[in-house]
């Protein structure tokens, strides 16, 4: 009798063990599939590291730019320098056209920089692959999931049509108005990152406001 | 942050045992990059599709096809809307062009070898240049130049034309299963150089003697569209009869199949001629000339129920009757007989395929709506020269047999070690010659034989032009683009080639070619010539007020054709038949477990030339559903009676040799045949065609049609042999659990109205 | 504009008495798709996934013996039993006539697949695997199902959202059986197939030819008929009948 006890108690301390092991095992793997995420593509750390230290306070911004110190850039006639206030589409033309926003290519860069600021060093790793005809390989700060079909141009589009405010109240007249709705003000970031969560619950809570489509479809096929 | 996510990433992943069981849950580094590239053109914007009209060169069809290209890759073909021979639709094997372009097994640069064995060491395209120049330059005979394509048309034939002129030597085009029988019996009965338009649209009563229109013969993406509105169209539904010693894809779907003996073809169609004769029911203008104004007399010997008719065809005379009264039958008018395939490959095929196409006379249908179109002249005067035409016409089985054995050998586009039948000696010819060059890019039967391989690029990367044969019955000319960059740097193209290998070698093609004053010219400024010529002619379906205009223009449209430009020739007066009863043999065993062989083309990977690409090997055949493999089709019956299942591997014995494939049981395959679809067997072809199973060429016996030479491929005789292994057979069928289901609840029958 | 958005109702026309049996539509599938590809392995296992697929039957013995082929693809059923059994609303009917597979909610339970009178839903038994250079084929467009994920026919849905945001979206148009033609907007099966047998288009177009098919032939001795009708699925996809010169007139033969 007590042995049989003793047997029985046996079995379900190996069975708790093993069931124990399992269970961690389940935690940890889930655990890893969320940690081995990046950060940023989760939507919360910081801006990732990029080969060349492109600042867009200084293409897309207006205002004074201030170096490392926080003291006001000069230019050579000793004036302070402000931002050039380029529109988002200058650069990332395709973004009212199709899917993708599209990165410029290194030509495009060139276009400019051939002649400006070419004593940058910065700059000088952009001539350098220019020179070499070598493509500029930059860290993705936004990245939806594989199982995801998002399409910039109809957001592009609907926002820009008249009598469609975007969330911030306001009437977009331009494409280039509409980007910071989703990225945030791309303009006063030194080293983009990505400021929303992107994660489904933000995009349907979007999509109900406005009474789009919320069919899993719209964007998963 | 302490660490960035590249530390964090090296980190976890150290854990050895965490790598392999987690490995599935991380993203690939290269997703979480994005790349500026160092230069944008217009059609190669991130997520922007570019579609590009080109032509498929699949197979000799050659449709027109428009590409979907995104960031420079190629990812969806479809068919060219604007395109006359196919207008919109494709077929299963113009889409796997794609596989070709982005193969795996794809070679990636010339490779080079001393002698004809040891290892290919890769080389420079301009060093494999200079080898070929020296053979060409050393060669003390320059007959004993052989070049070997695939039957050319349009451009590349002017310019192969013009090589061989200009060198020496000669040019042979190959192809498998040859239509060399059907071009002289086209050329015997109507007067034709060219193959001409079959108008199965309209057609109410459609006879065809064993070609496979629907799947591989001639133009089948054309036939098939015909075939859809010949079905469904406007009016009345038409009739399609299948007269076949296989039960083929198109007798599959023919609303009568005839499943006459092997050979029988012929006899049947002059039988079903006397009846029409001597009825009076057809043109008799045509009776009187084809019987030489002898009437049905003429054909005494071919009356249905004549027994030797009923032996020789396996037809019963009350069903000639029958058939020689609906083709002829005013209702069912316009009225079409066509003939090809297995009826032209026998010891007959002339005579077969002579007195099919004679039918047509008899009910009057040339150049009727449904009937048949001549097609005229190629749009350009330089291309309709005896030469340049004979580059399209492929050689026959005693031709490949009696060549003269060259020394230096150039193979393009093909592959006759594999697809020549042991007894053509072509293998030998290879082993002997001096120097082998492959333009091939895949590592094939001969291009493994080859002393030096300059891989092509494939037609998706390549400039080109087709006349298509047959033609649309108007004036057209195809233009094939790159629709994407050459994939890898090392290959090339075989028309520039070509051109500089003419220079080098100081022919004077260049002159001919009407390029003179350009220093190097590329086959796409020899293009540009003859589109010239097109601009200034100022017809068709592109004008233009400058030839940019009109260069942009055709590679808009995928080419140029001109509606109004049809033939204009009247056809020649029928001469009289040959009424002598026509030699049907047959090589190979007699008796019991022996069966006439009907080899035929793969619907998916033709005839072999497409056996590396895994979507077609994949392609279900349609009547057995098997896929990646070579079978037998026997009769359920005779399988039953000698205890054969599906899958039993079957030893099949021809006078040449012996193969082993699995059986695969059916009712409709007629119990004196077997048959085996040709194309595998490949030794050597790149991952997805090696080893996949056997070479149904290999056992064909050497046996000749009497009037042209060509193999009569469908002749041989064999014996078959239960070896008793048995293998699962990889097929679609039973891919989906089937259930059993009350009888019609699937396809539903309607009687027609 | 987008509380105005045209409501369709997607559907097929299936005219067996055109289909040939080539196999364009399959191939033309799979290459739009991103299917795996089907190895002889996979073939013995059965497990090959074509999300259209060709199916043959046979009907009498030598010589008076007949094939005839249907091809059968994802029924798209109003009443779908493959919903309802699916634990995690993985597929589910849209308000487009669409019964759509959802691969990230997808857990693999094959309830689906079970419950399917149609044998159309495909299993990922394995991961897919492709050369590093065949990958340069896949369609962006098209999410790559990776193991354990159940999959079947989309009617190229990728095609669909391009067509609405180019034509009704970018240009204001309606969308009709024309400008889904133009812009290479329809199905893959449907634009290779060469006989014209599948016919694609919205049911809620009057002027579409799909809608006039149905018109047509669903009438009394017309040759209209839906897969399995008894079962009551009520599929999106409808058939037109065979028909044989040697059924006997006006009698309907079961073959």
């Amino acid at each position: 009798m007590q042995k049989k006890r003793v047997a029985a108690f046996m079995v379900m301390a190996v069975g708790m063990g093993l069931g124990g092991l399992v269970t961690l095992l389940l935690v940890l793997f889930v655990a890893r599939a969320w940690w081995t995420t990046p950060f940023e593509v989760l939507g919360f750390g910081g801006a990732p590291t990029q080969p060349i230290a492109f600042p867009h306070t200084v293409h897309a911004g207006v205002d004074i730019i201030l170096d490392a110190d926080g003291n006001p850039k000069l230019d050579t006639s000793n004036q302070e320098m402000n931002g050039l206030g380029l529109g988002c589409t200058f650069c990332h033309r395709n973004v009212d056209k199709g899917a993708a926003a599209s990165i410029p290519p290194v030509e495009q860069c060139i276009f400019c920089h051939k002649s400006i600021g070419t004593d940058l060093p910065e700059v000088a790793k952009l001539i350098n692959a220019w020179d070499n005809k070598e493509a500029v390989v930059w860290e993705r700060v936004h990245r939806l999931p594989d199982s995801v079909r998002f399409v910039h141009e109809p957001h592009i589009r609907f926002f820009t049509e008249p009598g469609n405010l975007m969330p911030s109240g306001e009437q977009a007249t331009l494409a280039a108005n509409v980007c910071s709705t989703c990225h945030g003000d791309v303009a006063q970031m030194e080293e983009v990152k990505q400021v929303r969560s992107l994660k489904m619950g933000d995009c349907v809570d979007c999509h109900r406001n406005y009474s789009a489509p919320t069919d899993c479809t719209t964007c998963h096929y | 942050m302490g660490i960035t996510r590249r530390q964090f990433l090296r980190w976890s992943g150290a854990s050895a045992v965490g790598a392999v069981v987690f490995n599935g849950c991380r993203i690939p580094e290269e997703e979480l990059q994005v790349e500026s590239p160092v230069d944008l053109p217009e059609d190669l914007v991130t997520g922007i599709d570019n579609w590009y009209a080109t032509i498929c060169r699949q197979d000799q069809e050659s449709c027109g096809i428009i590409v979907r290209v995104v960031e420079g890759r190629a990812k969806k073909v479809e068919g060219n809307p604007d395109y006359p021979i196919n207008r919109g639709k494709h077929n299963a094997r113009s889409e796997a062009g794609l596989q070709s372009l982005y193969h795996p097994d794809r070679i990636t640069e010339p490779l080079f070898r001393e002698g004809s064995s040891g290892e290919f060491t890769p080389i420079s395209w301009a060093e494999a240049h200079g080898k070929i120049a020296d053979s060409l330059r050393n060669l003390p005979d320059k007959n004993r130049f052989l070049l070997v394509t695939q039957p050319l048309r349009g451009h590349m034939a002017l310019l192969a034309s013009e090589f061989v002129k200009s060198y020496g030597g000669k040019h042979m085009a190959f192809e498998t299963l040859e239509q060399v029988t059907l071009r002289r019996a086209i050329k015997d009965v109507f007067g034709q150089d060219r193959l001409p338009d079959f108008d199965i649209e309209h057609s109410k009563y459609l006879l065809s003697f064993g070609a496979d229109f629907l799947s591989t013969w001639l133009s089948p993406v054309k036939y098939s569209r015909g075939y859809g509105e010949l079905r469904q169209g406007a009016g009345k539904r038409g009739v399609h009869v299948q007269v076949d010693s296989r039960f083929s894809m198109t007798a599959a779907n023919a609303d009568e199949w005839v499943p006459v003996k092997p050979g029988g073809e012929g006899v049947l169609a002059m039988s079903m001629m006397h009846v029409i004769i001597r009825e009076g029911l057809g043109d008799r203008v045509a009776a009187n000339a084809l019987t030489g104004g002898n009437g049905y007399m003429a054909l005494d010997a071919f009356r249905p129920n004549n027994s030797e008719v009923r032996d020789a065809t396996g037809v019963d005379a009350s069903r000639i009757e029958g058939l020689a009264h609906a083709f002829a039958d005013p209702a069912n008018q316009p009225s079409l007989a066509i003939g090809g395939g297995s009826a032209g490959a026998h010891t007959s095929g002339l005579f077969n395929l002579r007195a099919i196409y004679s039918l047509n006379l008899l009910v009057n249908n040339v150049s009727q709506p449904g009937g048949i179109f001549f097609n005229p002249a190629p749009p350009l005067e330089e291309l309709d020269s005896r030469e340049v035409l004979d580059m399209g016409v492929p050689a026959s089985f005693r031709d490949w047999k009696e060549m003269d054995r060259p020394q230096v050998l150039m193979v393009r586009g093909v592959n006759p070690v594999h697809g020549l039948p042991p007894d053509a000696n072509f293998t030998t010819a290879v082993e002997n010659a001096d120097f082998v060059v492959s333009f091939s890019s895949f590592m094939d039967e001969t291009a493994a034989m080859a002393n030096l391989i300059m891989p092509e690029h494939t037609y998706l990367e390549d400039w080109g032009d087709d006349v298509p044969d047959p033609g649309p019955r108007y004036q057209t000319l195809g233009l094939q683009q790159p629709v994407v960059r050459p994939f890898y740097p090392g290959t090339g193209s075989f028309g520039d080639e070509m051109l500089a290998l003419g220079k080098e070698l100081g022919l004077n093609i260049n002159d001919s070619l009407g390029l003179s004053g350009n220093d190097s010219p590329t086959f796409q400024d020899l293009l540009k010539k003859g589109a010239e010529k097109l601009w200034m002619e100022n017809r068709g379906s592109v004008k233009a007020a400058t030839f940019d205009g009109f260069w942009n223009g055709i590679l808009q449209r995928g080419g140029w054709w001109d509606t109004e430009s049809t033939d204009k020739t009247s056809p020649a007066a029928p001469s009289i038949l040959s009424m002598a009863w026509p030699n049907i043999a047959f090589q190979g065993p007699t008796g019991d477990d022996t069966y006439n062989l009907i080899p035929f083309l793969s619907n998916s990977i033709a005839d072999g030339n497409l056996a590396h690409l895994p979507w077609l090997q994949a392609a279900p055949d349609p009547v057995t559903s098997m896929v990646w493999h070579t079978w037998v089709e026997i009769n359920t019956k005779t399988a039953e009676e000698k205890g054969i299942r599906v899958g039993d591997m079957m030893e099949i014995t021809s006078p040449n040799g012996t193969v082993k494939a699995p059986a695969y049981v059916h009712p409709a395959v007629p119990p004196w045949t077997v048959s085996m679809p040709i194309g595998q067997g490949h030794t050597t072809f790149g991952r997805y065609a090696e080893g996949v199973g056997v070479n149904t060429l290999s056992i064909l016996a050497p046996i000749t049609d009497v009037d042209t030479n060509a193999l009569a491929w469908a002749a041989t005789r064999v014996r078959i042999r239960n070896t008793g292994e048995h293998i699962d057979i990889p097929r679609f069928e039973g891919n989906v659990p089937a259930f059993e289901a009350e009888e019609g609840r699937i396809i539903k029958i309607a009687s027609p109205r | 504009m987008v509380n105005e958005r045209v409501n369709h109702k997607w559907g097929m026309v299936v005219d067996i008495d055109r289909c040939t049996g080539c196999q364009a539509c399959v191939v033309a599938c799979q290459a739009e798709n991103n299917i795996p590809l089907n190895t002889e392995a996979i073939f013995r296992q059965r497990r090959a996934i074509e999300w259209i697929h060709v199916e043959r039957y046979w009907e009498g013995e030598f010589p008076d013996v007949k094939a005839r082929f249907i091809p059968i693809l994802c029924q798209h059923c109003e009443n779908a039993p493959c919903e309802p059994v699916c634990p995690v609303y993985a597929t589910y009917h849209n308000n487009q006539g669409m019964n759509v597979q959802v691969y990230n909610r997808c857990v693999g339970t094959r309830y689906c697949a079970n419950n399917c009178s149609y044998q159309v839903r495909f299993f990922n038994y394995w991961e897919p695997v492709w050369p590093e250079t065949l990958k340069n084929q896949l369609n962006p467009d098209v999410t790559v199902r990776s193991r354990g994920i159940m999959e079947k026919c989309s009617f190229d849905i990728q095609r669909l959202r391009k067509a609405e945001h180019v034509i009704e979206g970018q240009r204001g148009e309606r969308i009709t059986d024309e400008n889904l033609r133009e812009g290479n907007f329809l199905p893959a099966c449907v634009q290779a197939c060469p006989t014209t047998t599948l016919v694609f288009g919205d049911f809620n177009d009057p002027e579409s030819q799909v809608s006039q098919m149905k018109e047509e032939h669903f009438v009394e001795g017309g040759r209209g008929y839906k897969l399995l009708e008894d079962l009551g699925t009520e599929p999106n996809v409808i058939y037109l009948k065979k028909v044989d010169i040697h059924a006997k007139t006006g009698v309907e033969t079961h073959a």
